[in-house]
């Protein structure tokens, strides 16, 4: 009787995948989930309807923490304000930084707008770079490709399905890509202002120039001065879409594009925001809400 | 065949060989011109090329010195705290003041208060918080409490990283994580006063000691974490018996999520110690969290704890308790507002002298703050404060307060568990 209890234990755990892993944002869970399939369980600790750089370090994070195989962190400095304490005390010492279960994913990533000068006289600066990589949907490429490498050396036994998983994914992904490509081709040299540099690594990807922040300064409030500066921005490059986070207050933007007649467009920042429930919805919806 | 077409074609060109050889003689030499001056531009390029090479070899190697450890420095903060305080009490009778029924006299004692003493302005300390991962082991924490006329270690320990059964040991002096506001440095803190129950019953440091920690986080679902502690015990309110180490402190904790926007966190705990009459003294803790997100930058939470000790004292036990409750509305990144009621419900009288003639029980103080927050790391915050708790010259006074404070994090300030 203990046997089969045991046993079937034991299945119940297989199948519902034996590798913990952990992401602190929902992007890099889905293409984990893509590379790991039913040989990891994927928990995301951020939701992704909140500011990524404030999230409040709940104690039920610790306990998604005490128990995982992997933590795959963004990085450049985006879960500063809070992942340190919990990975601290979630006693887990698989994915201490340096240990094999941690990974920043930064660290496999070109990063753009890197600052000459790092102080917070300039706001919340990040040193290492733009933080906000992942609406670049080329990266995805890259994480799946760190993913499956990363997979692969924890639990080698399965390092043949991984590989499978992968290759079947860049195919996939790269005919995706192929057809965004197409539909970005349309909104080729838009112009845009948008809130917070978070879509910078898209926008950068696609030729879109963007002209100006809402906040003055990155983590700042607006100020009424920055706003009139905004307008008369907007005004005189004829920019005609106001890029908007699902996060920030939504009330200076409106008056900006009350004063101007640019549109307000709602973009989210990672997968499931803005009602985004997968992968290629979440840069479809970046791309329809872009360009319309 | 084959021969046939060979032979007619050495035929053929033997005829023009006199003027064809003459032809190819000049285009050689034209090609040999061509050649040495092809020749002597690449010599010219690939010295400088070499040279090139030279001076980026040189630059890298100057990029890093030889013995250069600055990655390795320590995260280290400065935290400073500061005030402007008006009260309806003059100073040199503010400075005597006693909770009544407690060991903290300042007539017999002389205690320090230790933030915002003074009507006017306070310098409350210059700290300096430290964090550094030691090796892939362990990770070492200090802060330091610089007063204008003193240096104090406020926390210095390391925690180990790296042990497995999701166990943690911390050693050194450390802020103990009993109940909830107890591991909180006071810049954490929603309101700058203490507890009044925690300063009646462990002073301004509160749980605050050289020992050791054991902590498990179990491998479940829901948030269960087990903690132990054995501490020297010199605080000599509730504990400071000197023969030997005295003091054990026991908590769980455990916290659930309803939904994504409702934490709560709740814990009980216990602190088990020989005071200085070398009997016992026990101070049971109870906590209880509650926060609920409206949006990335706006929040309530609701946050109470309550706690009772019995200290024997040899001839008789005294019991005493206390509780406080806060609540705090952040309305976004810059503002929020608060209010606090905290207080002393039961209180046996401590002192072998007594307070003839002075109710000691029902010590109450409400606070009320708002703070604005221009960045995360600097704070404005205005208070009001209308206290119940206190006894000077002998009687119950009634103290009102209106304080503006200010804290600032600069540096490489770690981010605050919750």
């Amino acid at each position: 009787m203990k046997k089969i209890l045991l046993f079937t234990v034991l299945l119940s755990s297989l199948a519902f995948g034996s590798i913990r892993v952990d992401t602190t944002y929902s992007t890099l869970g889905a293409v984990a989930k893509e590379i790991g399939g039913d040989e990891i369980s994927v928990s995301v600790l951020a939701s992704s309807k909140y500011d990524p750089h404030f999230i409040v370090p709940k104690p039920s994070l610790l306990s998604k923490l005490r128990r995982a195989d992997l933590l795959i962190m963004n990085g450049g400095g985006l879960e500063l304000g809070w992942l340190p304490p919990l990975i601290r005390n979630a006693n887990n010492s698989k994915i201490q930084t340096g240990a094999k279960g941690f990974l920043d994913m930064s660290h496999f990533i070109n990063m753009i707008d890197k600052p000459a000068t790092v102080s917070r006289a300039f706001g919340d600066v990040h040193a290492e770079g733009n933080p906000h990589y992942s609406t670049d949907p080329y990266v995805v490429l890259t994480m799946a490709k760190v993913i499956e490498k990363k997979l692969s050396e924890i639990d080698p036994e399965h390092s043949k399905i991984y590989k499978a998983n992968l290759d079947k994914f860049l195919i996939e992904w790269n005919n995706y890509l192929e057809n965004l490509n197409a539909k970005m081709k349309l909104c080729k040299n838009k112009k845009v202002v948008q809130y917070h540099e978070l879509f910078n690594y898209f926008l950068k990807r696609y030729n879109i120039k963007s002209y100006g922040n809402i906040e003055p300064l990155p983590g700042i409030s607006p100020s009424s001065k920055h706003t009139i500066e905004l307008i008369n921005t907007i005004k005189n490059n004829k920019i005609k879409t106001i890029l908007q986070d699902v996060y920030h207050e939504k009330k200076t933007a409106k008056f900006i594009a009350k004063k101007t007649g640019a549109k307000v467009v709602i973009i989210p920042h990672d997968m499931g925001a803005n009602g985004s429930s997968s992968l290629k919805e979440f840069y479809n919806n970046i791309a329809t809400n872009l360009c319309q | 065949m084959k021969k046939n077409i060979c032979l007619s074609l050495l035929v053929a060109s033997s005829l023009f060989a006199d003027t064809a050889i003459d032809e190819i003689k000049a285009q050689l030499e034209q090609q040999q011109k061509i050649i040495t001056q092809l020749k002597a531009k690449l010599d010219m390029l690939s010295k400088k090329s070499e040279q090139q090479e030279n001076v980026q070899i040189v630059q890298n190697q100057n990029k890093s010195s030889s013995f250069s450890q600055n990655a390795y420095l320590p995260d280290i903060a400065l935290i400073l705290n500061m005030s402007a305080v008006s009260r309806d009490v003059a100073n040199d009778d503010y400075e005597k003041y006693n909770i009544p029924g407690f060991i903290d006299n300042k007539n017999t004692q002389n205690t320090p208060i230790p933030f915002n003493k003074n009507r006017g302005f306070n310098l409350n300390y210059a700290e300096v918080a430290m964090h550094s991962t030691v090796d892939p082991y362990f990770e070492a924490f200090a802060n330091f409490h610089l007063h204008t006329d003193k240096f104090e270690i406020g926390e210095a320990f390391v925690q180990t990283r790296s042990l497995p059964y999701g166990l943690l040991v911390k050693a050194g002096k450390f802020k103990s994580n009993f109940g909830r506001i107890n591991s909180k440095h006071q810049h954490s803190w929603h309101f700058d006063s203490q507890p009044i129950i925690y300063e009646a019953l462990f002073g301004p440091d509160a749980i605050s000691d050289a020992g050791v920690q054991v902590q498990y986080v179990a491998p479940t679902d829901t948030y269960i974490m087990i903690g132990a502690e054995a501490l020297q015990g010199t605080n000599k309110r509730s504990f400071g018996e000197e023969s030997g180490n005295n003091l054990y402190v026991g908590y769980i904790k455990t916290s659930i999520d309803i939904g994504d926007d409702l934490s709560v966190l709740g814990g009980v705990s216990v602190a088990h110690g020989k005071n200085t009459t070398k009997n016992t003294t026990d101070v049971y803790g109870t906590d209880l969290t509650f926060r609920y997100q409206l949006g990335s930058y706006s929040s309530l939470s609701w946050q109470s704890e309550y706690l009772y000790r019995t200290k024997n004292i040899g001839t008789t036990t005294n019991r005493q308790d206390g509780l406080y409750s806060e609540l705090i509305y952040q309305y976004n990144n810059n503002i929020s507002t608060g209010i606090r009621y905290d207080a002393i419900m039961k209180n046996d009288t401590d002192l072998q002298t007594g307070y003839a003639g002075i109710k000691t029980n029902n010590l109450e103080r409400y606070t009320t703050m708002v703070e604005y927050k221009p960045f995360p790391m600097s704070r404005l915050r205005l208070s009001y404060t209308y206290d119940k708790t206190k006894v000077m010259n002998l009687q119950r006074k009634d103290i009102q307060e209106v304080m503006l404070s200010l804290n600032i994090a600069a540096g490489a300030h770690g981010a605050h568990s919750y």
